[in-house]
């Protein structure tokens, strides 16, 4: 197995890890950096349980490589945060609405949800549906979640 | 050109049907060559004649472009119902049309755009009509290490449509799928394209309802009369996501309805 030499920003903070190329995105995040806040669902881009951000784009950690976030920007949901610390406005609306129950999709769903509003702060109904495809709850039913998206336009 | 790597190689673009199989256990090959970030393969390129979309552009890039939502009306209306958001930010349309699949909403948009595909090995370049790309379910006109380097649009003024069925009303691979363009002028269409997906081995050009729809009038009639059509062109088979009885049936519905949608 080949080691290869990552670098590369893990929430604001620059990485460098010595890596083998067979590693998925997932593994790196999980078990070489230790966050254990994304999670792996389906393995097959399916669930969206993985989601992260990379250059601010969403993208499903199981289906990309951990080499090809080399000089790229990576965001877990341990990266996110309210403007001044503290809770984003995303997981303030997601708590108040009650749309976490087991709470295994959620990281995915604020991450998701965080690249719609970053790339339309007024998102409507639809649009957060259309977001929110590649994302699977099998507890809440996705009313909750998408009026907890909804509330948190504009904070 | 790649001397030194194992025999079983393939190279790695969006990674989400290669990783995929590899998470599943059932990618064969060992060897990955990460082409996803050459600049060379990553643009939208126009010309006076065409637009040139490179291998490696995210489809998400593709959703972005104003070029692809004038030049390509069936590929613009496919998007959405390619995969998921997150997925369109990883996936490319070279990777759609390398993975050879019947299914591949990208591959069946393209033909019915009359789009050339364009490879290179060692140095030679060639051109292809996409629809001559695909010869079985996953087996492509590619070469050991050749290349895709882009898909080439002639730019016609047309409209387009593309109306998929599946599972649920996004994200989900198709039971059937059908691409239309057609150039229209005073409510007579002059030149048409109608490409199926997940009803044949390959994406498939219905190359007869083209040809009969050229000189007809856009009407609700004629619509019906290419519907009837198109179920004698398709080759269906009844597998996990589908019968083969009903997709054919599919088939009509669908081109019927995107037929109806062109002004």
């Amino acid at each position: 197995m080949k080691l290869f030499s990552l670098a590369c920003s893990v929430n604001g903070h620059k990485v460098r890890r010595e890596i083998l190329s067979a590693r998925s995105l997932l593994e790196f995040i999980r078990e070489d950096l230790g966050l254990k806040g994304t999670k792996e669902g389906c393995g097959e881009g399916e669930c969206g349980a993985c989601m992260v951000l990379v250059d601010g784009l969403a993208v499903n950690a199981c289906l990309m490589m951990a080499v090809q976030l080399h000089g790229r920007d990576l965001v877990t949901i341990e990266g996110i945060k309210g403007k001044a610390g503290g809770l984003h406005p995303l997981q303030k609306t997601f708590m108040a609405e009650g749309a976490v129950q087991c709470g295994f999709c959620t990281p995915g769903l604020i991450i998701a949800s965080e690249a719609l509003l970053r790339r339309k702060p007024k998102a409507t109904l639809e649009d957060i549906k259309l977001e929110l495809t590649g994302n699977l709850c099998r507890c809440t039913g996705y009313e909750k979640i998408i009026s907890a998206v909804a509330k948190a336009r504009g904070k | 050109m790649l001397p030194e790597l194992p025999a079983a190689r393939r190279y790695l673009a969006g990674g989400t049907d290669i990783v995929t199989a590899d998470n599943a256990g059932v990618e064969p090959s060992r060897c990955w060559v990460d082409i996803s970030a050459l600049p060379e393969l990553g643009a939208i390129k126009e010309t006076a004649r065409a637009l040139f979309i490179g291998s490696c552009v995210k489809i998400s890039k593709i959703e972005a472009s104003a070029a692809v939502r004038k030049w390509c009306p069936a590929l613009t209306a496919a998007i959405p119902h390619f995969a998921s958001p997150s997925l369109r930010n990883m996936a490319t349309l070279g990777g759609n049309a390398a993975n050879g699949s019947p299914c591949a909403d990208g591959a069946c948009a393209l033909i019915a755009e009359g789009a050339f595909i364009f490879l290179a090995l060692k140095g030679s370049k060639r051109r292809l009509l996409l629809k001559d790309f695909f010869l079985g379910p996953k087996k492509t006109a590619l070469k050991k290490d050749e290349v895709i380097l882009g898909f080439e649009i002639p730019k016609r003024r047309h409209a387009g449509a593309y109306f998929k069925l599946g599972p649920r009303a996004y994200f989900g691979i198709s039971k059937a799928a059908v691409a239309v363009t057609a150039e229209i002028s005073g409510g007579v269409i002059r030149r048409a394209a109608v490409a199926l997906g997940s009803v044949a081995p390959v994406p498939l050009l219905a190359v007869k309802t083209g040809a009969w729809l050229a000189g007809r009038a856009l009407s609700p009639g004629s619509a019906a009369l290419a519907a009837a059509l198109v179920k004698t062109e398709v080759a269906p088979i009844t597998d996990a996501r589908s019968e083969a009885g009903y997709r054919r049936e599919m088939c009509g519905v669908l081109l019927e309805r995107a037929l109806n949608s062109l002004t």
